[in-house]
């Protein structure tokens, strides 16, 4: 292809055990934004490694403009022209715009740095991307959208025409998302070319010229952006048609499990957090907590599931007051908890599957004997019904969790939980940073959850998530819940209204 | 799939090579340094052979350093397991080897029975001096490495003023050191010597390998089995790994770490038991100090594991019989051993994060 930018031919590259990249082929061209897809694991980060030069494939070749090129690392990568956005920012915090974007390239006379004559180079780097930043501000003061531009900068400072951007959306807030596709149409209408690798397909439609799926190592298709749909890609990525809509089979909620009577709880920092709460989730009832982040969610979690001393007022569990309960007691009183930073909460990262599966029931039997001694066969036995059962993908469940791959490592908390047959499930951001075959799994487990009787206490920030999964939602709003809808009644935007303290929400609050 | 399992056992034996590569690194340094003082090396070779491993009486003499160091590892593994940083453990063993020899000389009994009896007293009062480091760590989340510092101080002067006083055992003109009265001959540790003698290995009476070495066996299998085949093990060592993850699993972070920090004060009041029960025969403030700071170093190079810290007190045994040959025999001396102890720790603690670097890139790759 003449126009090819770029052109990868059938890259080869294996690990023990698995193949993360199985001949694939992959272009582009300039001047267009090529969306790359596919699941956590799929060998998209392979791929792009590859192409940066931090790993050398089996076999296959690299080509820019027609030349063939070996990477032998990301200087190399650089040289080329080939550029990456990563998804940490590889940035020195304290020290400026300017400085962070010439670090390593710096002029210099006779030693002593002359970075201002650089200064109008970024300039008319900026003004024909239309990239704007504060030069001279220290990049730890401005907002994560702006350190994303400086990173830009940095790479397009170093001649780069191939621009790579690795999952950039997942730390930028709506807006900022908006405005790096504006971004990415300005530098591709200056001839680049933009990787786009997300698993976010709203964004892939939003801003794509081409897509192309990536699944189990091996390219499923390429296509262009005209006529694509979002159910299309999904089961492209998954391998099955994905439902979008969770099946929500009518059920009559039971009796109350849950209640929060005038809950009070102050942040770890001493601020009341939760201010005077009251609700009740019921068996075979989904109850989500809707708002924007920071107005009492992770504290309310916490008073209920993780024994945070609360201020005042009541956590009755099946009526019973919990207030004074401890973690163990609670877990042993029906309580499961898939924590909302799993990383930090959910798991015991060098030991082993097995061991991480069955925490928080390793002091019941079976996996304990009565003499108190661990029952390693009732665990890995445990452990491997549930790595079945949940599909999570791993060598063996004698496999230490910090070898698993991310979102294995979710899945793997979430099996946990749900696998303990509690009768009240606290999902606190059950989906967040999962992909879409993952999330679709977590939705059902969570469903089933409920049709089976248990009670659910979602909080998410994903109202989607919530509009379609709960069978009543809460709006929560400084610490209080303002507003509660019906399945039936909720609706998009007014739940989003009143999640700003909209004065729909205010009549209820009194 | 066999094929990553025996990868990953090889990860396995990389990552326990750190104290090899380590011990080999500061031996090279030892030979320069006798270089530089103008010593032959074959002779300083020799010296240390000569010394530490050229027959059975140097071999038990080895053996018998490292039971202390044994026990003093094994403390300090405990609590490091748990995430307690236990700098106590000298004063722990003053205090044990003082409620143990008191045991031993006002508590008349039968000797099968008096010997159990002064290792139970060491235990509790090794535990006795953790305990109020142990429940400020716990009630009040204070440092635990500030507290037992000062503890070492107060234990140590503690057991000063009490054989200087009420419990000064020393009959006038017939020694200058302060010591308590003798303990009861039921409670002193007999010599295993003749035992290894019948099994074929010819050490000599004069080395001391007394029951403390059966002391130090039992306990380094009871805290293995009590930390990888026990539920409170489990516990301990997820503590230590992490107590988010284990506050949220429902351990009881701050409960497991008081038990750490006690067991590690009980098997800190055996350290002394050799020196006092068979060696010296009454307690004296002139005991070997400093074996409690020794522990963990010997600890931090065995990554805390009660197998490993066999092999780690067993060099630091050996070092230190080396240390008296290269003195007698060389002009090197013996304080340069020292120096070697610290330069293999740090030899060992870099090169160990170099490799778990190593291993956890190699296994992130393996799995794609």
């Amino acid at each position: 292809m003449a126009d090819a930018l770029l052109e990868l031919r059938e890259i080869t590259k294996q690990f023990p055990g698995v193949t993360a990249n199985d001949h694939v082929s992959f272009d582009l061209r300039a001047g267009e934004v090529h969306a790359l897809v596919g699941e956590n694991g799929a060998g998209k980060t392979t791929l792009m490694k590859i192409l940066y030069g931090l790993y050398r494939p089996d076999s296959g070749s690299v080509s820019v403009e027609g030349k063939e090129i070996a990477v032998r690392g990301p200087r190399d990568a650089i040289a080329r022209g080939i550029g990456m956005v990563h998804q940490h920012f590889m940035l020195f915090p304290p020290f400026s715009v300017l400085e962070n974007i010439v670090i390593g390239e710096e002029a210099h006379r006779a030693g002593v740095l002359s970075v201002n004559a650089q200064r109008s180079r970024i300039q008319a780097i900026m003004e024909e991307n239309g990239i704007t930043v504060p030069v001279d501000a220290r990049v730890e003061e401005l907002p994560v959208g702006l350190q994303q531009r400086v990173e830009i900068l940095k790479i397009l400072f170093r001649g780069a025409r191939i621009l790579i951007f690795d999952e950039p959306t997942a730390v930028l807030t709506p807006q900022e998302s908006n405005e790096l596709f504006r971004t990415f149409r300005a530098l591709t209408a200056h001839g680049k070319g933009v990787i786009f690798i997300t698993h976010k397909l709203d964004e892939v439609l939003a801003v794509a010229d081409r897509i192309t799926v990536i699944r189990q190592g091996k390219i499923v298709r390429t296509m262009d952006r005209a006529g694509v749909t979002k159910p299309m890609i999904a089961e492209l990525m998954v391998g099955k048609p994905v439902l979008m809509e969770v099946d929500r089979p009518a059920r009559e909620a039971g009796s109350v499990v849950l209640e929060v009577r005038d809950l009070k709880v102050r942040s770890p920092r001493g601020l009341t957090a939760v201010d005077g709460m009251s609700f009740a989730v019921k068996a075979g009832e989904i109850y989500g907590i809707a708002g924007v982040e920071g107005n009492g969610q992770s504290e309310l979690v916490h008073a209920i599931a993780e024994g945070v001393e609360i201020e005042s007022g009541e956590i009755l569990l099946g009526g019973v007051n919990a207030r004074r309960w401890s973690v163990r007691k609670r877990r042993e009183n029906g309580i499961a908890h898939i924590p909302e930073d799993r990383l930090k909460y959910g798991l015991l990262l060098p030991f082993s599957l097995a061991t991480n599966l069955t925490l928080g029931r390793h002091n019941k039997a079976p996996f304990v004997t009565r003499l108190q001694t661990v029952n390693s066969r009732a665990v890995r036995d445990s452990a491997r019904r549930i790595i079945e059962q949940f599909d999570i993908r791993t060598p063996s469940e004698t496999t230490p969790a910090n070898a698993l791959s991310g979102g294995n490592q979710q899945k793997a908390v979430v099996a946990r939980e749900l696998s303990a047959e509690p009768r009240l499930l606290v999902a606190s951001q059950p989906t967040r940073g999962v992909d879409i075959g993952a999330t679709e799994f977590i939705h059902r487990q969570i469903m089933k959850a409920r049709t089976e009787g248990k009670a659910v206490l979602l909080v998410s920030a994903d109202l989607d998530e919530l509009l379609s999964l709960s069978d009543r939602i809460g709006v929560i709003f400084k610490g209080r819940i303002i507003r509660e809808f019906t399945h039936e009644e909720a609706v998009r935007e007014e739940v989003g209204l009143a999640m700003t303290g909209g004065k729909a929400g205010e009549e209820k609050a009194g | 799939m066999s094929g990553s399992r025996r990868r990953f056992s090889s990860h396995l034996v990389l990552s326990q090579a750190a104290p090899f590569i380590g011990f080999l690194a500061s031996m090279v340094v030892l030979v320069a340094i006798v270089i530089f003082m103008r010593e032959s090396p074959v002779k300083a070779v020799e010296a240390v052979y000569k010394f530490a491993l050229s027959n059975a009486a140097r071999l038990g003499a080895v053996l018998s350093i490292s039971i202390p160091y044994y026990l003093s590892g094994l403390s300090i593994a405990i609590a490091f397991r748990a995430g307690v940083f236990n700098i106590g453990n000298e004063g722990q063993y003053f205090v044990g080897g003082l409620t143990g020899a008191l045991a031993g000389i006002y508590l008349p009994m039968p000797a099968p029975l008096h010997i159990p009896v002064v290792v139970i007293a060491a235990m509790l009062g090794g535990a006795l001096w953790a305990l109020v480091p142990a429940v400020l760590k716990a009630a009040r989340g204070i440092s635990e490495v500030i507290t037992t510092i000062m503890f070492n101080n107060i234990g140590l002067a503690l057991v000063n003023y009490l054989i200087n006083g009420p419990l000064s055992g020393m009959a006038k003109g017939v020694s200058l050191e302060p010591q308590t009265r003798k303990i009861l001959p039921t409670a002193l540790f007999g010599k295993l010597n003749g035992f290894f003698r019948s099994l074929g290995w010819k050490v000599p009476d004069y080395v001391y390998l007394d029951y403390s070495l059966v002391v130090a066996i039992v306990m380094g299998a009871v805290i293995w089995f009590l930390l990888f085949r026990t539920r409170q093990g489990f516990e301990i060592r997820a503590v230590g790994t992490s107590t988010d993850v284990s506050r949220y699993a429902g351990i009881k972070v701050q409960r497991v770490q008081v038990g750490a920090f006690l067991m590690s004060g009980a098997i800190a009041g055996l350290i002394g038991l050799q020196e006092i029960f068979a060696i010296r025969g009454f307690y004296t403030y002139n005991i070997a100090s400093g074996l409690g700071f020794d522990g963990i170093a010997i600890s931090l190079i065995a990554q805390n594991h009660p197998v490993g810290v066999v092999f780690s007190s067993l060099l630091f045994g050996f070092l230190k019989q080396a240390g008296y040959g290269l003195q007698l025999s060389t002009k090197v001396p013996n304080s340069v051993t020292y120096a070697i102890q610290g330069l293999m720790i740090l030899f060992i603690v870099a090169i160990n994060a170099v490799v778990v670097r190593a291993v956890r890139s190699m296994r992130r790759k393996e799995l794609g």
